[in-house]
């Protein structure tokens, strides 16, 4: 009983990523601050993507990666797999950046995301602008990937403690 | 050259096909099925129009379930500011009521003289809209889109391009209907444009969304000074909205004409669907 609880409690611990990711896509929940501050908001998911699919990319499947995207888009009303093709080019770049590399840090991370954000969102233009009726306030899109790119160092600390978390208890 | 030319083709073969050991499917397999769904939607066949009513009603419902304990905290939090306000509200109420009561009178004068014009002119009176009660099961504010999911879709008689109020306040548009859930996109949204009438100098206008909490007024006549603290009304001039609905209050802001709305877009809970024009129209 009490490895079955042992074990139950590290499969939770291991999920923990990909639960976030499909919290953040299903629920009200959002990372725009109309109050105070109407131009901050970040996109949690593409952190949550990039840095877990340069890390351990076990942790969170690029299967999971494509249903949240899809569930995303459908909350928010955008085309269908819109969100997917982003998060799977982030997921892409990533894998691609950790075959590279053979040393990580967070500032090799940190301007690795930017090519990571700079390549979702133009992608995200390219279908947007061409294939639906949506127009898009470009500056809210600027501002976003900005702070999405600025706070990426503040997650990549939280998440670090909790990859330790997970290895210290998987190797006990 | 070539030699770091070949590393590059094998780096971007190796992230693009490989699978891991829980994976089932490589990146570039789901990039296909991605682009695949993304254009089968875009081009909105009946299948995909089918397969999309089910999955968003199916999600709609799974994530108004899954918000519930968070829309729950927020309930609690609002209600308990109100709480902390009443003393302060109690005191201004007071005051409107007054002011309230002494124009009642004059609107009771003008409600009789309108009855007695409408019988010397055999016209009958234009409000029997239909309405359809519906909740908002989800709000989630995305930084590009603003609209709202409300319980009721198809089988409730809604279709398309009807409009919505609240409090007898207009709201915005459905459109998006699914068979139990529609989607209601907000006036306030950057893609929302509603003919408008301003009271009192009856100048037309289109009210159009930027994004932000407070629309702004577009295709003013030359010259136009718009009263501030105007009432903004639909003028009903694209047949879909009934005119006289009421929307907000003009005030100027950055050398632009902004309305204050009626109804927060943040803060809807029951949203009427008015039924009957759209249906006349169809």
């Amino acid at each position: 009983m009490a490895i079955f609880y042992k074990n139950f409690r590290l499969q939770i611990r291991n999920l923990g990523p990909i639960i976030l990711l499909y919290f953040l896509s299903i629920t009200e929940i959002n990372t725009q601050f109309n109050e105070p501050f109407e131009i901050i908001s970040f996109n949690l998911q593409l952190i949550i993507v990039y840095y877990w699919m340069l890390k351990d990319p076990s942790v969170l499947g690029s299967s999971h990666i494509f249903f949240a995207g899809l569930i995303n888009d459908i909350i928010i009303g955008l085309p269908m797999c819109t969100s997917s093709i982003c998060y799977l080019t982030v997921s892409f770049v990533a894998s691609y950046i950790r075959t590279v590399t053979v040393t990580q840090s967070l500032i090799s991370d940190w301007f690795t995301f930017l090519i990571a954000i700079f390549f979702s969102n133009l992608i995200y233009l390219i279908l947007i602008n061409n294939f639906s009726d949506f127009e898009i306030i470009y500056v809210s899109l600027f501002y976003n990937s900005f702070f999405t790119f600025l706070i990426y160092p503040l997650f990549w600390v939280v998440f670090n403690q909790y990859r330790a978390i997970m290895m210290y208890k998987k190797n006990e | 050259m070539s030699a770091s030319r070949e590393d590059f083709g094998i780096a971007i073969r190796s992230a693009l096909l490989q699978r891991g050991a829980r994976q089932k499917f490589s990146l570039f397999f789901l990039l296909c099925i991605s682009i695949l769904i993304f254009f089968l939607d875009t081009i909105q066949i009946k299948p995909m129009n089918t397969v999309r009513t089910l999955l968003n009603d199916g999600i709609y419902r799974f994530s108004s379930v899954v918000s519930s304990p968070f829309k729950f905290f927020s309930y609690l939090s609002s209600k308990s500011k109100k709480h902390m306000l009443t003393y302060k509200e109690n005191i201004i109420l007071k005051k409107e009521l007054e002011v309230l009561k002494s124009k009642n009178l004059n609107v009771d004068f003008l409600k009789n003289e309108n009855i007695k014009l409408r019988e010397i002119l055999n016209s009958q009176e234009s409000d029997n809209l239909k309405y359809e009660i519906g909740k908002v099961i989800l709000d989630k504010d995305s930084p590009y889109l603003h609209s709202i999911i409300i319980n009721k879709g198809s089988r409730s008689s809604i279709t398309k391009g009807m409009p919505v109020i609240e409090n007898n306040n207009l709201v915005g548009v459905v459109i998006e209907v699914n068979y139990l859930s529609s989607r209601v996109l907000l006036l306030n949204d950057l893609n929302s444009r509603i003919p408008v009438v301003i009271s009192p100098l009856s100048a037309q206008a289109i009210l159009r969304g930027t994004g932000k909490e407070e629309p702004i007024l577009d295709y003013l006549p030359e010259f136009f000074v718009a009263p501030e603290e105007g009432i903004v009304f639909t003028s009903g001039k694209d047949g879909v909205f009934a005119s006289g609905i009421p929307i907000g209050k003009i005030f100027y802001e950055d050398d632009q004409i902004k309305v204050k709305l009626f109804s927060d877009p943040n803060q809807l809970s029951f949203i009427n669907v008015i039924l009957d024009i759209s249906k006349e129209r169809q």
